[in-house]
């Protein structure tokens, strides 16, 4: 089996050759970077360049799968953020955000624009998976990578009002979670036309760890559903931390594969989401694929496929500081499953 | 036979159950301060400087403060650490807690007293500074004086802060592990300073071995850790002594 169809075995239930092992989340590095010749903040900015760094994952890995982009500014940025790029920190280009104050207030009505999808550097991201397309062809599948409503909503009134907001005046965030459905939507579709095989969708403000289980349930997941109807290909939704009190309702989305950190219990969301949704997720990335060694790595691998992940990814993005052996020793883990 | 009319604790399992529900307790005997304390509870920062006004004639701004804001502020804390409670209700309370104490004070003609100085960032090149939201309630609600950095914070800004207030003890989060690399270098300008606080450092993507590995350095675990660990530091303990404490 090549890796599209190994991964594609498992999207469809049936048996792959090995387990696949790739991320949900940017998985680039400094290393990957110094070897692709290819670096930041180009890669976040320059289709050619992001595409070489995505490239990585397969050639200099051994992944099953590559994934643009790096950054969650795409959706915000073109809605009109203020981009705000990285700076250089010790080690290294860091990872872009979004600058504050935010342009939105909770009382505004936020705006959809009709040219949505030329603005910012969306035309850039669709220009890397066609480039990636044309490499790749059928053999390594292309993970496009959209950023869920909630978090959108957060770029665009900022995290800290959207929280409070949450509780003091829920029905205010409507429409904010609906342009965000609708830019994630526009991308998805996008991305799938210039060629990507897997949407991953990131909502980390829809964290337990940031707002209640219940706002997750009686706002996001509405969003969220629609969002996933409208999408062709397979679904994969990351929603970062430990998940447990709403993974009954990430399984309720409508999207195909969960992407677990190791925090959240994945024989939890198997027994909450029944036997259809498909697990991935893997060790944690801070504490132990940047911190530790292999030996670890391998270690809390083999703990996630025990507790029942058949797709090893790492639990969440990728430092890129991360040392190349450690993400390698995930490869090695899958190679025994 | 025993016979069973009650079936909801046998089909109740674990992991069925997983929003805990819990109520606020009373913190106050006097109904005028538990009205202020709920107010608190509530998160509610409209109603509370209205409340805390038409009774700061009758009772004094330091009981206010201590008796109802703190109090309510307090029970807040523990709703969280039980998992009643999320982390927007936190930031609200704290909010409205914020809104009775500048009120109290203002009527005081004076701060209110405040157990030591807390210096509080967010790593530069963060922008999740929810962690520190959460330290910043805590030790407001504890006491202590907080000097807010907010995010973002270059290295020199940190050190330059901790030289005006004197803190006893200065925080660091960060929740990407791009930013954390800020933290050894704010230990080091400190110490060099002469400034030997301890810096408790945590967050997302900090970890006990990263934080341990420079001089100051004592990890955080959990957020709520932070006012015990400020309690430490007024006693006069060291980094030394703090870190084998908490850590390891």
């Amino acid at each position: 089996m090549n890796a599209k169809e190994r991964v594609m075995a498992v999207l469809n239930h049936q048996n792959p050759d090995r387990m696949p092992c790739f991320g949900a989340n940017s998985t680039v590095t400094y290393d990957q970077m110094e070897k692709a010749q290819a670096f930041w903040p180009e890669g976040h900015q320059k289709g050619e360049t992001m595409a070489k760094q995505a490239l990585a994952a397969y050639t200099m890995l051994g992944f099953d799968a590559v994934r643009v982009p790096f950054c969650q500014t795409f959706e915000a940025v073109a809605l009109g953020c203020n981009y705000k790029p990285a700076k250089a920190i010790e080690g290294g280009e860091g990872i872009p955000g979004i600058e504050h104050p935010p342009i939105y207030k909770l009382d505004d009505t936020p705006i959809f624009p009709d040219d949505f999808l030329s603005r910012g550097m969306i035309p850039e991201l669709l220009k890397a998976v066609k480039i990636l397309k044309n490499e790749l062809g059928d053999e390594v599948p292309i993970v496009a990578g959209i950023i869920g409503p909630f978090t959108i909503a957060g770029s665009l009134i900022d995290t800290v009002p959207l929280l409070k907001a949450t509780f003091k005046a829920p029905e205010k965030i409507r429409p904010f979670l609906d342009v965000g459905e609708k830019a994630g939507t526009a991308l998805a579709k996008a991305l799938i036309d210039a060629g990507a095989d897997i949407i991953a969708c990131e909502d980390m403000t829809a964290s337990p760890e940031l707002i209640a289980p219940k706002t997750y349930r009686d706002y996001e997941l509405e969003y969220q559903k629609r969002q996933f109807e409208q999408i062709s290909v397979p679904k994969i939704l990351h929603i970062c931390g430990n998940v447990d009190p709403i993974v009954e309702w990430m399984g309720q989305t409508g999207a195909d594969v969960l992407s677990l950190e190791p925090k959240a219990s994945a024989s939890l969301a198997r027994r909450k989401c029944g036997p259809d949704i498909i697990l991935m997720g893997g060790v944690d990335t801070a504490t132990t694929l940047f911190m530790k060694d292999v030996e670890t790595v391998k270690e809390g691998s083999e703990e996630c496929i025990a507790d029942g992940i058949q797709m090893l990814a790492p639990g969440c993005a990728v430092a890129p500081g991360t040392p190349t052996e450690n993400l390698l020793a995930m490869v090695e883990v899958v190679k025994g499953h | 036979m025993k016979v069973l009319n009650d079936f909801s604790n046998i089909f109740k399992r674990y992991d069925l159950d997983l929003e805990v529900t819990g109520t606020a307790r009373e913190v106050s005997k006097d109904a005028v301060m538990q009205k202020i304390a709920q107010f608190v509870v509530d998160g509610d920062d409209e109603g509370i400087g209205p409340a805390v006004k038409e009774i700061l004639g009758s009772k004094s701004p330091l009981d206010i403060i201590n008796d109802a804001l703190i109090a309510g502020m307090n029970e807040v804390s523990r709703l969280w650490d039980e998992g009643v409670y999320f982390l927007p209700q936190v930031i609200l309370s704290s909010d409205a807690m914020n809104v009775g104490i500048a009120l109290c004070e203002e009527s005081m003609g004076k701060s209110m007293e405040r157990k030591g100085t807390v210096v509080t960032h967010t790593a530069e090149g963060d922008i999740h500074d929810i962690g520190q939201v959460i330290v910043n309630a805590l030790l407001n609600a504890n006491g202590f004086k907080v000097v807010n950095l907010g995010a973002d914070v270059p290295v020199d800004k940190v050190v330059a802060a901790c030289k005006e207030n004197k803190p006893i003890m200065v925080t660091g989060t960060a929740l990407m592990t791009t930013t954390m690399t800020a933290f050894p270098k704010i230990g080091h300008q400190l110490k060099a300073a002469g400034l030997n606080i301890p810096f408790i450092c945590g967050g997302g993507a900090v970890c006990e071995e990263y934080v341990t590995g420079y001089d100051l350095g004592v990890w955080g675990k959990e957020a709520s850790q932070a006012t015990g660990m400020a309690e430490d530091a007024l006693a006069g303990e060291s980094w030394e002594s703090m870190r084998s404490k908490w850590n390891g």
